[in-house]
């Protein structure tokens, strides 16, 4: 049953979907990070620059 | 910062809080350099075998019988052992030199075990040395960048997965830094993704201990191998890379990344639009149009996200570039990020399908690849481990200079490496489709092609010894530094609170901009979500971060292989082309030991210049049988795809005994083992059961007497050779069994079905041999058709 399920799908339209579906991650994601604050970032660089912990942590 | 015994128990007493609420206790700790130290070494070790076995198989193609016909040093066995090496020791060791000193970092923690980091070490170690052993032997998948066979990919599981990953995954969830920065990210995306891509690539049956034999077949196969072929270059050669290059090359500048919002949008990007890009490997051929267009346009939008990481990259330097003129860390940063952005433009370009039409099977892609490795992963690594050896070390670099002169030698070395080869490339593209007014072929004769790109591959020759010379100078440098490191090192203790289970965000709650508006309550939820909160809580999250990349790369693969296995369409089935027989198989099986697929496709695509030169274009119902496939990447030698029938038996004797003798001017090395050492017709049998497990249909004698079917074929090929001249018993030698494989590659696509009638007159449990049985002949008449000179191939009928 589930071999004649799977052959009756209608795959054709896999790639027009996948790249919907990637569209909306990509802006998704480009719009959360752009409305990250200039603060928060400058301090998420810097952390590689020292090995010690800075306090107050970000 | 003290130096001393660390005390990382619950007794080291503190008073400070990173969030305010909960009390939390300071912790002493040391960073495990040692673990770096031992990879560091590896690195230039293997960094300096690699290249050395490059150089090795580029003096090969130019002098291809430099070895004395020694089977284990053939062009075809060690270029696997070659890139092998490149990739998984030294950029794998590189890498891992780079995660472990970064994540200690960035994590403010030691590596949460230090027995499992040295477990990770000495497994890789032997992962190489059985890679380095096997692969000489002809113990091979043929499956590019995944060649070694299931026992040596079970370890690599083990190791990479289980003991790399798990001693990963602890010390980020106990890290005492809260925010993960963006070069973890790399690395957690690396760590999911090359462990999906190996065990689903590698999955097969065993037919003994050093064969495995896949699970997919044909039109599958090639787009199971080459979803993991690139994704091994992006999570392999590429996302551990960034995140090397996000930690070191700010440190290095001593500034911080130019734009840290970049680095998410184009880690996000990447992890997106990698996973699809694989089947532009495949363009034109047997694979479906849907998933080579979709791998064509997925890898377009690839270089939008590789040159943030480029331009990111740069920028980082921005206001620092007087410093680039000084350092030359520096200086192999800036070379190596500069070959990113030049080859992950070059790599959509090749991606677009008429260029790829020219390029593929070319030197070009050989150029490509050797710009990006040479340049990008190898200048990175060499300008990390010029950073690193100091501290690592903790004495000043022994020479200077000799990093300047290894910067300038590695420099030159790459472009008189690949400027040669990507003219080779375009001379083969031009060569292989130059018509002339009469539409005949202008270089009907492959080998003219050949020929005229030798004298580019001896500047190869030079370019590989300066690249090379580079290496040994490191290796001088790094081992005259570790002489002069101190009788003990120092090991600073380092102190910080544990991170608190809770954490109290001191950032305001997000509030609806809109609030009071006269809105929905959901348009206010909305605005709310959209200020993304949620993934700067993902950011802190290692285990639910590491999920929803694996998502990402999960989906994303699943969109492209559920239609490819599910769509019947895709691989339309021949009746006539039929499972091979047991000596066949056997000839298949030296094929791929031998690494003939190094220089030779199988696969004819729908372009007339191949048409006229091979014969009809493969269709993908031909390969149902074929595992591994046996496409190839590369054309160093003509396609085989309709090899079957096109030379006489003797001729391919010859041919191995010395192809100079039939084809001068070759490059092929000779095969004169295959003519002296035995044939055991007893090791077919496992191969032929393994072979009916997976679905080709064989009859019961077949199955039960495989020797004796295998050996009465490989007789009429050696009478076959007699009678044209050859020499007697030459069924006892391992050449009967290949010759066996070529003379039928091909042809039964041309094959007739043989008429139902036919098929009643035999006992039902034997139908299949029936079918088998007259299907050859028939083979033959298209073979003979088709080719005009073939060899009696009612010879090799299995009767």
């Amino acid at each position: 049953m589930i071999r004649d399920l799977v052959s009756a799908l209608d795959y054709s339209s896999f790639a027009e979907l996948a790249l919907a579906l990637f569209v909306i991650a990509f802006a998704t994601m480009t719009y959360g990070t752009l409305r990250l604050s200039k603060n928060a970032t400058d301090r998420f660089a810097s952390i590689p620059l020292s090995d010690e912990v800075e306090d107050p942590r970000p | 910062m003290a130096t001393g015994t660390p005390t990382n128990g619950p007794d080291d007493a503190a008073l400070s809080s990173d969030s305010g609420t909960e009390e939390v206790r300071l912790e002493q700790f040391q960073y495990d350099d040692g673990i770096v130290r031992l990879f560091a070494t590896a690195t230039i070790v293997w960094g300096i075998v690699a290249t050395l076995v490059g150089l090795i198989v580029a003096v090969l193609l130019v002098l291809p019988s430099i070895t004395g016909g020694l089977p284990w040093f053939s062009f075809a066995r060690l270029r696997p052992l070659h890139t092998n090496a490149a990739i998984f020791a030294f950029a794998g060791n590189g890498i891992f030199a780079a995660v472990y000193y970064s994540t200690q970092r960035l994590c403010k923690a030691r590596m949460w075990s230090d027995v499992l980091s040295r477990l990770h070490f000495w497994g890789w170690q032997l992962v190489i040395v059985l890679a380095a052993i096997t692969l000489p032997l002809g113990i091979t998948q043929s499956r590019e960048y995944a060649e070694l066979e299931w026992p040596i990919d079970l370890l690599i599981a083990v190791v990479w997965l289980f003991i790399f990953g798990g001693n990963f995954l602890m010390t980020l969830i106990k890290r005492r830094e809260r925010h993960m920065y963006v070069a973890l990210w790399f690395y957690i995306a690396t760590i999911v993704t090359v462990a999906l891509l190996h065990v689903f690539n590698n999955l097969v049956i065993p037919a003994g201990w050093f064969k495995g034999y896949s699970v997919y077949a044909g039109v599958q196969d090639a787009f199971m191998q080459w979803w993991y072929g690139h994704n091994a270059v992006a999570f392999f050669l590429t996302t551990p890379f960034l995140g090397l290059m996000y930690y070191f090359l700010p440190k290095a500048a001593e500034r911080p990344v130019f734009s840290y919002k970049l680095s998410i949008i184009h880690f996000w990007s990447l992890v997106f639009i990698y996973i699809w890009a694989g089947p532009h490997h495949l363009h034109y051929t047997a694979l479906p149009e849907w998933a080579s267009t979709l791998g064509m346009l997925f890898s377009l939008m690839l270089w939008m996200p590789s040159w943030g990481g480029m331009i990111n990259g740069l920028l980082t330097l921005r206001g620092a570039w007087h410093k680039v003129a000084a350092d030359p860390v520096l200086k192999f940063f800036v070379v190596g990020v500069t070959f990113y952005g030049m080859s992950t433009f070059e790599g959509p370009m090749l991606s677009i399908k008429s260029i790829n039409a020219f390029t593929h099977y070319t030197d070009w892609t050989i150029a490509h690849v050797h710009a990006g490795a040479l340049g990008w992963n190898g200048f990175m690594v060499f300008g990390m481990l010029y950073w690193l050896l100091p501290r690592l070390f903790q004495t000043k670099m022994w020479s200077d200079k000799l990093v300047s002169l290894h910067f300038w030698t590695g420099t030159i070395g790459i472009l008189l490496y690949i400027i040669p080869i990507y003219a080779a490339g375009l001379m083969q593209g031009w060569m292989w489709r130059a018509m002339d007014d009469t539409g005949h072929l202008m270089y009907p004769d492959f080998i003219e092609t050949t020929q005229s790109i030798v004298p580019l591959w001896w500047l190869r020759v030079v370019g590989g010894v300066l690249y090379v010379s580079g290496m040994l100078m490191l290796g001088i440098n790094s081992m005259m530094t570790w002489m002069g490191r101190p009788a003990e090192y120092e090991n600073p203790v380092h102190t910080a609170p544990r991170l608190t289970k809770t954490y109290v965000d001191h950032t305001p709650t997000p509030t609806s901009a809109i609030d009071g508006a006269p809105v929905l309550e959901l348009g206010k939820k909305v605005s709310v979500w959209s200020q993304m909160g949620w993934h700067r809580r993902w950011e802190r999250l290692p285990v639910r971060f590491t999920v929803f990349t694996t998502i990402a790369v999960v989906v994303a693969t699943l969109f492209e292989v559920i239609p490819t296995f599910l769509i019947r369409s895709n691989v339309p089935t021949i009746a006539t082309v039929k499972p091979y027989t047991p000596l066949e198989l056997a000839g298949r099986h030296i094929f791929v030991s031998e690494g003939c697929y190094n220089c030779h496709s199988q696969m004819i695509r729908p372009i007339v210049s191949e048409t006229k030169r091979y014969g009809e274009y493969s269709k993908p119902g031909e390969f149902i049988y074929d595992r591994p496939f046996q496409w190839g990447s590369r054309r160093i030698g003509p396609d085989l795809a309709r090899e079957g029938g096109k030379q006489s038996s003797f001729w391919h004797w010859t041919h191995f005994e010395n192809p100079e003798n039939v084809s001068p001017g070759s490059v092929m090395p000779d095969y004169g083992h295959l003519l002296t050492e035995d044939m055991n017709y007893d090791a077919i049998a496992p191969h032929v059961k393994v072979a009916a497990y997976l679905g080709a249909e064989y009859t019961d004698e077949e199955l039960n007497n495989t020797a004796e079917v295998a050996y009465k074929q490989a007789e009429y090929i050696a009478a076959d050779i007699v009678a044209q001249g050859g020499p007697a018993k030459a069924y006892e030698k391992q050449a009967v069994a290949l010759i066996a494989y070529l003379q039928r590659v091909g042809v039964d696509l041309f094959a007739t079905e043989e008429p139902a009638a036919e098929e009643t007159a035999e006992p039902a449990d034997t139908d299949t041999e029936s079918s088998e049985e007259t299907a050859e002949p028939a083979v033959e008449e298209a073979a003979q058709a088709e080719h005009g000179d073939g060899p009696n191939q009612d010879a090799f009928v299995v009767n």
